[in-house]
């Protein structure tokens, strides 16, 4: 599956970085291809593009507060969990994600 | 009191001090007025009330108030001496005789009880720090003195002698006061004493004594209703200060009756162990006559902090809390306690959390004092080892203090024109070697560059007679105008040659460009010398003599001047504005007026080396030398010495630590190829940005085999770490801008590891720190796994710099590997988890300890 995630916490300097890269290491484990945007206080990285937002099939949210530029996301199908979940359990969002 | 009054021997004053005529200025009047045979009083026109010039009590009690007027009357034989005598007091003296009331700022930490303290549920009590600091000891309570009041004897009482005992006993405790003013150890302590002692000495309560010994009572007798007398005075007045005397009063009438045999007055309070001592209110006669090695703080209940016992517990040291309600009642006597005069408050009972907190307190601060001290007395050295001098630029004795004690290596340029301004006539010899001598005191053997005065047609000099010109500033100025003001300038030399016998002294002439000049300004002071000879009065017959470099013909005459002048210091300030033909207080030229310019550079790289070839010294006492963006380009010159205000003294030198001076000899050869001073600017950011002042990681930061118990324990010692090192001033606001973070969301993420972090212009650096705990704890009550490892990241919230955030996203990144985190468990020294952590994150740390080289 092609999976687009965004991580963003509040402070922005440590678990957006963390939970990005927790998910993209627990994405590969399931089979899967993952980009994660960060919104952390460097600004917006690794930016999902349009193209890359209509080619995935599902959308993660892994964020304690408002993702920047929702709007990209219109029509996509999106879960969106807190960030600590995607640093202590990111497995199970993707088990949620195959049923 | 009535008399005939003498208008003219009226005088009507304004009161100049801020807090008003209390108790340390009012005995020096009425020590002045004392010495005369005439009545004098003072009159304070805004209440009305009348008061005896010569008794301090009396003064007090006129509650004479910042502004009021008043009106002094003087009637008597030698009325004419003593109302010019008190004039003269009033106008010259009264004004600069305040000793500043202490200040006590209200306690600034907003009830700050330290987390753990918090987290363990130690129980405080809140208090008014009035004297700093931190102690613990047994407590000891102490009663409140009155004033006995069954006296009575019932023997019938020979006036004579009773009267006779009263001078006896005055007189015991006016010379008991003396004594303690010998060994009275600070300005503070002396000036309370001296207080006290003139109260003893005052007119107004032998009178009121003698008064009452003349209606048949008893010594002791008379001196409790005396007492009675003025505690009541004073202590209805709306004035807090007059109010805090009474007890004053109270305790020198104590000491009479001691002193009369009606014993048991003044406890006397004997200690056996460390303690705190609780009371209502305690005097300063108790205070001093307890044993110090015993007294570790004191309690006290009421909140006067102006209180002449919190006044010297202040000079002396001694932690002291004010305002503690109750503490007598809650305090309990024996129990060991500790009393926090830092932050506020009192722990009434001590546990092994509060025991372990203190010692950890105690640890943490003298470290970081010893770490101080030892940046500051060593000589600014460069981070591979190069030194500069660094010196202050000061026009004061004043100045000169402050500047070493911030760790200047001398002073650099001792302005001398303010003690030429603003004065009818020209300073004395003698006045000049006054204030050099006190620098060169100050000094203790550090240079002391005094440059002789730099007076033009622009400055108001009357006694001069300077022509007004056009353009006083390519005018008639500095050592041009030596040679018609002889009168002026050979009194300055010898000043400063006296001065020499004292200390360090070198002497600096301005505004030369010719060897000319130089040749004629050593001749001056070759002829004061010899003066100096005449008279048998000392002087350092080799004293140097330099030159300010800022008339830039002096740039292309430096063999023949090398020959002349033993020093040289470049003042930037002139010497730019000569050079660029622009005025910098001009707004519409001004940005023609730019150190960092690569012609100036151009100029200042050949001054420097031309000096040095003829192997003399050369320091900078302009402003550029201040501006710590100049400093690479400075050290890249090969300067001796700079010179800059006091105040920045410690910011330069601190600085300079953290520079490379091989790197600033790069930067330097590169800003003087640059084609403008904004290439020179981005050569300059650069540099800044690369080597970052502050690495983010350092030994200090990392903490291994921590015995820390909880997470507030964890945090306090981190936020100490960085305290110790110098990466924070306010541990209060770090620590709060952490635990903020904390109640946002866990920082526990997995794996043993927590990530704490914040943005807080608390640190002065964007730093990394890590700590490695001997026993892994709860990090977030009960859940989530037990904490061993925790990485704490702090960044400044004004300049965060990008790279440091890239580092931080980076180690974020890789706390999620296991390789990374099985690493950091295993590593053994600080040293190596600095290096590996560097590695890893790409970044440069401390090639040499700036503070333990």
């Amino acid at each position: 599956m092609k999976i687009v995630a965004v991580t963003a916490c509040p402070t922005g300097i440590a678990h957006t970085y963390m939970a990005a890269a927790r998910l993209e290491k627990v994405a590969k484990n399931f089979g899967h291809e993952i980009k994660v945007e960060t919104q952390g206080a460097m600004g917006i990285e690794n930016k999902l593009t349009e193209t890359d937002i209509r080619q995935a099939q599902i959308a993660i949210f892994a964020v304690d507060i408002e993702v920047e530029g929702r709007e990209r996301f219109h029509g996509v199908k999106v879960i969106q969990v807190a960030l600590q979940d995607a640093l202590k359990n990111p497995e199970n969002i993707f088990f949620n994600i195959q049923r | 009191m009535t008399q005939t009054l003498n208008p003219s021997l009226q005088y009507e004053f304004s009161c100049p001090l801020t807090s008003g005529l209390h108790a340390r200025p009012a005995s020096h009047l009425a020590e002045v007025a004392n010495r005369f045979l005439s009545d004098c009083s003072v009159t304070n026109l805004r209440n009305g009330l009348v008061a005896n010039a010569k008794s301090v009590l009396g003064l007090i009690a006129a509650d004479i108030r910042y502004q009021d007027r008043c009106v002094l009357f003087v009637s008597g034989s030698d009325e004419h001496l003593a109302q010019s005598a008190l004039k003269q007091f009033l106008e010259k003296n009264l004004p600069r005789c305040d000793v500043p009331l202490a200040e006590f700022p209200a306690a600034d930490l907003d009830g700050a009880v330290p987390r753990t303290l918090q987290a363990a549920h130690a129980a405080y009590i809140s208090g008014i720090p009035v004297s700093r600091g931190i102690a613990q000891g047994k407590v000891v309570l102490v009663r409140r003195i009155t004033l006995p009041n069954d006296l009575g004897s019932g023997e019938p009482l020979n006036m004579q002698k009773e009267l006779a005992r009263i001078h006896e006993a005055v007189a015991a405790v006016r010379q008991r006061i003396g004594e303690q003013l010998k060994y009275a150890i600070t300005p503070v302590s002396t000036a309370v004493l001296q207080a006290d002692l003139a109260m003893a000495n005052d007119v107004l309560l032998l009178e009121k004594l003698t008064e009452q010994i003349g209606s048949g009572k008893s010594a002791a007798q008379a001196i409790v209703d005396a007492g009675e007398f003025f505690i009541d005075l004073l202590g209805h007045s709306e004035n807090d200060y007059i109010r805090q005397r009474a007890a004053d009063i109270e305790e020198i009438c104590l000491q009479l009756l001691e002193e009369v045999g009606a014993t048991g007055a003044v406890p006397t309070l004997e200690l056996s162990a460390p303690s705190v001592l609780v009371a209502e209110t305690l005097g300063p006669q108790q205070l001093l006559r307890i044993d110090r090695q015993w007294l570790k703080a004191i309690v006290l209940e009421h909140s006067a902090t102006t209180s002449h016992a919190a006044i010297l517990a202040r000079s002396l040291g001694i932690p002291t809390l004010a305002g503690v309600r109750n503490a007598r009642l809650a305090l309990v006597p024996g129990r060991e306690i500790v009393v926090d005069a830092d932050r506020g408050f009192v722990i009434p009972q001590v546990s092994a959390v509060v025991t372990r907190f203190y010692e950890r307190e105690q640890k943490t601060l003298s470290r970081r004092n010893e770490l101080r001290s030892h940046v500051e007395s060593k000589a600014a050295v460069t981070l591979d080892g190069e030194q500069i001098e660094v010196a202050a630029n000061v026009s004061s004795g004043e100045e000169s203090t402050l500047g070493f004690a911030n760790g200047a290596d001398g002073i650099g340029l001792f302005r001398t024109e303010m003690i030429f301004l603003g004065r009818e006539d020209a300073p004395s010899e003698d006045e000049q070697c006054a204030i050099y001598s006190e620098v060169a005191r100050n000094a203790k053997g550090r240079p002391v560059i005094i440059r002789t005065f730099d007076i033009g047609g622009d400055k108001k000099v009357p006694y001069l007679n300077l022509p007004r010109e056009e353009n006083p500033f390519l005018g008639y100025r500095g050592v041009r105008i030596y040679g018609e003001h002889r009168e002026l300038l050979q009194p300055q030399l010898r000043a400063i040659l006296r001065a020499s016998e004292v200390g360090n002294v070198q002497i600096m002439a301005p505004m030369v460009a010719t060897a000319a000049e130089m040749i004629f300004f050593k001749a001056a002071v070759d002829r004061a010398k010899h003066d100096l000879g005449e008279r048998g009065t000392r002087y350092r017959p080799d004293i140097k003599t330099g030159m300010m470099v800022e008339v830039p013909a002096a740039a292309f005459f430096l063999d023949e001047l090398c020959a002349e002048a033993d020093f040289f210091s470049i003042g930037t300030n002139d010497l730019a504005q000569y050079f660029f033909a622009a005025d910098r207080s001009n707004p519409r030229v001004a940005p023609h007026f730019n150190v960092r310019h690569p012609a100036f550079l151009r100029l200042l790289d050949h001054l420097v080396k031309e000096i040095h070839k003829h192997r003399k010294w050369v320091g900078m006492c302009g402003e550029m030398a201040a501006d710590v963006q100049n400093l690479p380009l400075l050290l890249g010159l090969g300067l001796d010495e700079i010179s800059v205000p006091a105040v920045e003294v410690h910011e330069c030198r601190r600085m300079v630590g953290r520079l490379n001076s091989k790197r600033c000899v790069e930067v330097l050869e590169r800003a003087l190829a640059c084609g403008n001073s904004e290439e020179v600017d981005e050569l300059l950011a650069a540099t800044a940005a690369r080597s970052a002042p502050q690495p983010l990681l350092s030994d200090e930061l990392i903490v291994l085999e921590s015995t820390s118990q909880s997470k507030e324990e964890v945090i306090q010692e981190m936020v100490d770490a960085f305290y110790i090192s110098g990466r924070t001033d306010d541990r209060h606001s770090l620590e709060k801008a952490l635990w903020a973070r904390e109640t946002m969301g866990s920082t526990d993420v997995g794996y043993g590891f927590a990530i704490p972090h914040c943005k807080s212009d608390a640190v002065t650096a964007n730093s990394i720190s890590v700590l490695r705990l001997n026993e892994a704890i709860n990090w977030d009550s009960g859940r989530g796994d037990r904490v061993s490892m925790v990485v704490l990241l702090a960044l400044r919230e004004s300049d965060p710099g990008s790279t440091h955030m890239q580092v931080f996203s980076s180690l974020a990144r890789k706390l999620m590997n296991d390789e990374f985190r099985q690493h950091l468990l295993k590593t053994q020294t600080p040293h190596d988890v600095k290096e590996y952590l560097g590695s890893q994150l790409g970044i440069a740390v401390a090639m040499v300890d700036p503070v333990s080289s």
